[in-house]
């Protein structure tokens, strides 16, 4: 069946923004509360969870019409563990300070409902491309979301950005935003990871909100000025009959 | 019902993707197990500075302290002493002794240097090579963070409740071991 015009585009940017999977979906939370204290280990934790996502997508997609009904789901978690398992090997390798900074959250990763559900709801029924471009998209949706979770825990919970800690190729540098002393530890510990998520939530249920009020406020004065034009319409006719 | 046959196939896939997975694990730990050692040994190189100071250097004393076994405590924990280090100034002169230990308990394995003086044998400080602990961070900042800093460090020792109470318990034992062994040294 041929897709319609703008299906890749479309199909990468709902895990950005419609289906955002922590945002919308309120899925892989665990992670996201427990590594965004600082921006730096956000961006860490999102990179290694969009490449287990994306490869096991790939992977379950290809085998696809291989793996049946029955073994389906300990075939997926195979794939994922696979997946996890090589990352966690080569990041303790090759970036030691992210490995030891996010800890068991990478293992994590395998009993992550984002990865374990793309692989169910989309890659098991969806071409290797598609599959590719769609976990793309959820990668990079649950790292925007996760990167505006750490920033403002960081900048509150800190008083300040910092690279170069984590990623310790980079040279490291502090922005201090708040003057010491005015920041807000609470931020940094898992009650100001709920707070910080609580409140991006609500701002993203207003403005959803709101536009769902203007787009009816929209089509009801819309229809009322229908109906206005149809009234004028049969009332002018009806004068013209009378004449 | 479905076949014998569907079953077989079934039972071969599954098999053929943990094999797939298996060997893919194997060259990946082939490939980055020497990476994982050199990085480790960097590690305990920046450990023995941070410990003892700039410009400490650690030699081996007794390079397996595999048949020492813990006798002066009881430890719930599985504590292995792995070796022993001399540790110089930049003098060349003795300045205290390093413990590379290692030790797991039911939420993780931790690698620790533990650092003493050289005479009398006093507890100096611990630095983290490898900690696989559930509440990884909440151990080294709400117990080894506040060790290291603290003045009286064999009392603080003691105090192991904070958010990770069972990996601080492991820590305390870790170096309770690691001080035993120290206090045996008969060195002249």
């Amino acid at each position: 069946m041929a897709k319609e015009k703008g299906y890749t585009k479309k199909n990468f940017l709902k895990g950005i923004i419609i289906e955002n999977p922590l945002l919308v979906s309120i899925l892989g939370t665990c992670p996201a509360l427990a590594t965004t204290k600082t921006v730096e280990a956000a961006i860490g934790m999102s990179i290694l969870f969009t490449i287990v996502l994306v490869c096991s997508s790939i992977l379950v997609s290809l085998l696809r019409k291989v793996i049946s009904e029955e073994i389906r789901t300990p075939a997926y978690i195979v794939i994922i563990a696979t997946f996890v398992t090589i990352v966690k090997m080569m990041t303790n390798a090759f970036l030691p300070e992210l490995y030891s900074t996010l800890g068991v959250f990478i293992s994590l990763i395998v009993v992550n409902c984002i990865v374990l559900g793309r692989a169910e709801a989309y890659a098991s029924k969806n071409g290797v491309f598609d599959s590719f471009i769609d976990a793309l998209g959820m990668g990079v949706g649950y790292a925007l979301a996760l990167i505006l979770m750490a920033f403002f825990r960081e900048i509150i919970g800190a008083g300040s950005l910092s690279i170069g800690k984590v990623f310790t190729f980079i040279p490291q540098y502090t922005l201090q935003i708040l003057p010491k002393g005015y920041a807000i530890k609470l931020f940094q510990d898992p009650p100001g990871a709920f707070i910080v998520f609580a409140i991006i939530l609500a701002v993203i249920a207003f403005i959803k909100n709101r536009k769902a009020e203007l787009k009816s406020n929209r089509e009801r004065q819309a229809r009322i000025k229908q109906e206005q034009e149809a009234r004028a319409a049969a009332i002018k006719q009806q004068e013209g009959g009378n004449k | 019902m479905p076949s014998k046959k569907h079953y077989i196939i079934t039972s071969i896939t599954l098999g053929c993707i943990a094999m797939a997975s298996a060997i893919l694990i194997g060259a990946t730990n082939l490939l980055t197990a020497p990476r994982i050692k050199v990085n480790e040994d960097n590690r305990f190189n920046v450990g023995i500075t941070s410990v003892f100071g700039d410009g400490a250097e650690a030699t081996i004393y007794e390079e397996s302290l595999k048949d020492f076994k813990i006798q002066g405590f009881k430890s719930d924990f599985n504590i292995e002493l792995e070796s022993s280090y001399e540790v110089k100034n930049e003098e060349n002169n003795i300045h205290g002794w390093a413990i590379r230990t290692t030790g797991r308990n039911d939420y993780g394995k931790v690698s620790l240097i533990v650092g003493f003086d050289y005479e009398p044998r006093s507890f100096k400080g611990i630095y983290v090579i490898s900690n696989e602990q559930t509440y990884a961070s909440t151990l080294v900042e709400e117990y080894i963070d506040p060790l290291n800093g603290a003045e009286d460090k064999e009392t603080k020792m003691e105090d192991v409740s904070c958010g990770a109470t069972y990996g601080a318990k492991l820590t305390r034992d870790m170096i309770k071991a690691a001080k035993e062994y120290v206090d045996g040294i008969d060195y002249k």
